[in-house]
């Protein structure tokens, strides 16, 4: 498709402009093209980096508390450590979040409702693990009722361990994986 | 007043044969086995004649050497005399079954669906047994059972299924693999009975009605819990709660841990007041060892066990103010930043934040820091002149007032039979505290009140929890003047082996009133540990509250029982 089938403009200049390239690509692939190919230009181009710049310094988390960590995860979102220095407010709604906290044990009776409060958020999107319990089920590993392999439902970034963790490491691995957004090399794989 | 060898001998003469090795632990303890066919007159006949008016439970035990089930029914008093009744009541394991309570007391549905539910024991006459814990495809491998086969559990390394649904929605579960259908842990033929999405829907009676579901995932509660109300426009017709969606199975787990062990767990059950929890434990564990606790050890429970309720309280207020003022984080902001100073105070004793395990048998863990006192003299007062701000605050605002008198009305009476517990039993004038009903440690050498409140709204409920602080704060000081020098811990070792026995202890949880029922049969675990908890029993009081309200009062009301569905579910 030439530019001369959407804007009336001389043919000359059309063939003229077929010529010239952005990024490596047809200049016209680029002007009338889809979200799709917008994200693989940005993909190509430096621009990526101020993108994830801004990513990583708004990563907003879903204040869902499960378990023991997440009492932590209050006082992590609260005045006395204040994750809102780096960026990372407590939402109260899938929809409004970045990051889902996994801040406790998942057993079989939430794992639906877990999965489906993670389906609801908008991406990109990322997981952080905290506590034993979320890790590997921790202290009830052998029960009847809790999931053991969360790494196996979820893509999860970053991990930190304890029985509860404190909200010091709960900044520790938030900041971790904002290196690792910083960096790409988180698990989604955005840009 | 009224002791526990009265009551046998008046139950004796009013049932003569029905009543089998009773036996008199303390003049506050009744332990009796009763006839499965007179429990239902039994009951009654405590609760018409000796003021036994409150049913604080039942738990369920499997005696598979006897290849007998028991139910144990928990009966108290609400202030009338300090007899705790532990009615057994035993059942071939063939086809168990036992007459239900909940035509007597409103408050047996939930302890007897989950009996029924974890050890498949049917209730007689009980309207609706459905799962209250469990999923459903946890049902009808009776988890509790000693014979149960999927524990430890099977599931590691598997994956859930996602199965699209008639309805549009995607349900995730996990089916069983063939290890488990050869191991036997899938059961044969499950019990039927509709789905709460079903029983629920089933209510809507007309086209103006509609379900609106708050929750399982809450912003301001430390657990999930489902609470769906049938709304007809801006009135709540009906309630309906479905819990367990953080069941662990702790009370499983504890069977197949040491004694020290069990410990730890006790700390997870409720994370918000994890020393009541702990020392719960231990006092039941030392009633079968028979242990005396060292003074000094008994004064240092109390101070941490009163700082603990120090910060529950002020963190389930903060929830609550976050809950009714929506966006604002401002309240929710000044009560962490005050709860800080005491999780300070207790981390400096007990090492870590939330989950202690401080509290040993016959002691506790290690000795009160040298500067403690110290500190105690400048983060109590400010916590002190806090408070009385925060009163101060409340009672001035037009607009709290406006939101929180006369909503969530609870009458004495109706408290008191629903088995509602805690502050906000004590909001509807109720003074039933176990820190005065059934002393332990140095409480009844100490002075205080109990806070009771007036009308059982909301606002009440608040500032019971408020003041409820201040008298902790009395408590401790007077502890920080009185405490004595010398050991911690007993002088002879614990041994690792408890002597068979069994013993009921009951502490007062933030939340209420907390009893663990511990057996032991002489080994180096508990035979059964059952808890009765303190939330367990104010959750289940939602639905009938929730009747008649306006939808924007349903959030202020659920929120004002400072919950913690960790504990519910267990």
């Amino acid at each position: 498709m030439g530019i001369s089938d959407v804007i009336p403009v001389p043919v000359a200049i059309d063939e003229e402009l077929e010529k010239w390239t952005i990024f490596g690509q047809p200049v016209a692939d680029v002007w009338f093209t889809t979200t799709e190919k917008i994200h693989q230009i940005i993909e190509m181009g430096p621009i990526k980096n101020i993108f994830n710049w801004g990513r990583k310094n708004s990563v907003y988390f879903l204040m869902q508390p499960m378990g023991c960590c997440g009492v932590e995860m209050f006082v992590f979102g609260a005045a006395p450590y204040d994750s809102d220095r780096f960026g990372c407010i407590p939402r109260n709604t899938p929809r409004q979040t970045d990051v889902m906290i996994m801040s406790g044990y998942i057993t079989r009776k939430y794992l639906p409702v877990f999965k489906n409060l993670w389906e609801q958020m908008p991406e990109p999107k990322w997981c952080i693990a905290i506590g034993e319990c979320a890790i590997s089920g921790g202290p009830f590993y052998d029960s009847y009722n809790i999931i053991q392999n969360t790494a196996d439902y979820f893509p999860i970034d970053v991990f930190i361990p304890g029985c509860p963790p404190r909200p010091e490491q709960f900044l520790e691995g938030l900041m971790q994986l904002q290196e690792k957004i910083k960096q790409r090399k988180d698990k989604r794989g955005y840009y | 007043m009224t002791t526990a060898s009265e009551v046998l001998s008046s139950l004796q003469s009013a049932f003569p044969g029905a009543i089998k090795d009773p036996r008199v632990e303390s003049d506050a303890r009744l332990w009796a086995t009763v006839d499965p066919k007179r429990i239902y007159d039994v009951c009654k006949y405590l609760t018409d004649k000796l003021n036994f008016d409150h049913y604080s439970g039942s738990a369920g035990v499997d005696w598979i050497a006897n290849n007998e089930m028991e139910v144990v029914e928990i009966m108290a008093s609400h202030g009338a005399h300090p007899v705790v009744a532990m009615l057994k009541v035993r059942t071939p394991r063939d086809n168990p079954s036992i007459k239900s309570l909940t035509g007597l007391y409103w408050n047996a549905d939930w302890y007897e669906r989950e009996i029924w539910e974890m050890f498949g024991i049917n209730f007689e006459n009980h309207s609706g047994l459905y799962p209250l814990l469990l999923s459903d495809e946890l049902m009808g491998v009776w988890p509790w059972r000693k014979d149960f086969k999927g524990y430890p559990d099977l599931t590691t390394g598997q994956r859930a299924v996602a199965l699209p649904t008639a309805n549009g929605y995607t349900e995730f579960r996990i089916p069983p693999t063939p290890a488990e259908i050869e191991a036997g842990t899938v059961p044969k033929e499950r019990p039927k009975y509709p789905s709460f999405r079903e029983r629920e829907e089933a209510e809507i009676k007309s086209d103006s009605e509609m379900i609106m579901h708050l929750g399982p995932q809450h912003a301001m509660v430390p657990g999930p819990f489902l609470l769906d109300i049938l709304v007809e426009g801006e009135r709540v017709r009906k309630g309906f709660l479905d819990v367990g969606y953080i069941h662990k199975g702790i009370e499983k787990i504890m069977e197949n841990r040491t004694w020290l062990q069990g410990i730890t767990y006790t700390d997870r059950m409720c994370y918000v007041a994890s020393l009541s929890n702990n020392e719960c434990y231990c006092g039941a564990v030392e009633k079968i060892l028979g242990l005396e606790v060292p003074e000094r050890a008994q004064y240092i429970r109390v101070i941490v066990e009163e700082l603990s309720r120090i910060q529950s309280h002020l963190i389930g207020t903060g929830e609550f103010l976050t809950l009714i003022a929506g966006v604002g984080y401002a309240p929710w902001q000044y009560m962490i930043i005050d709860r800080e100073h005491v999780i300070s105070l207790i981390e400096s004793v007990t090492g870590a934040r939330l989950t202690h395990s401080f509290v040993r048998f016959g002691g506790v863990r290690n000795d009160l820091p040298d500067d403690f006192a110290e500190k105690c003299k400048i983060t109590l007062p400010y916590i002190k002149s806090r408070i009385n701000e925060f009163i101060e605050l409340f009672a001035q605002d037009p607009i709290y007032d406006l939101r929180m008198k006369d909503v969530g009305v609870l009458p004495a009476e109706t408290a008191k039979e629903v088995g509602i517990a805690g502050p906000a039993l004590r909001a509807s004038g109720v003074s039933y505290d176990m820190r005065v009903e059934d002393p332990i440690l140095v409480y009844p050498d100490l002075d205080f009140k109990v806070i009771t409140g007036t009308k059982g709204d909301c606002a009440d409920r608040i500032d019971v929890r408020l003041r409820e602080i201040l008298e902790s704060i009395y408590i401790i000081e007077q502890c920080l003047d009185r405490i004595p020098s010398g050991p911690i811990k007993p002088e002879a070792k614990v041994p690792k082996k408890v002597p068979a026995g069994e013993a009921y202890y009951r502490v007062e949880d933030p939340r209420g009133e907390m009893g663990m029922y511990v057996i032991s049969d002489g080994g180096d675990k508990p035979y059964r540990v059952k808890v009765r908890g303190p939330f367990y029993a104010t959750l289940q009081t939602l639905p009938p509250l929730l009747e008649g309200v306006y939808v924007a009062d349903v959030v202020a009301i659920a929120g004002s029982m400072d919950g913690c569905p960790s504990e519910a579910d267990r």
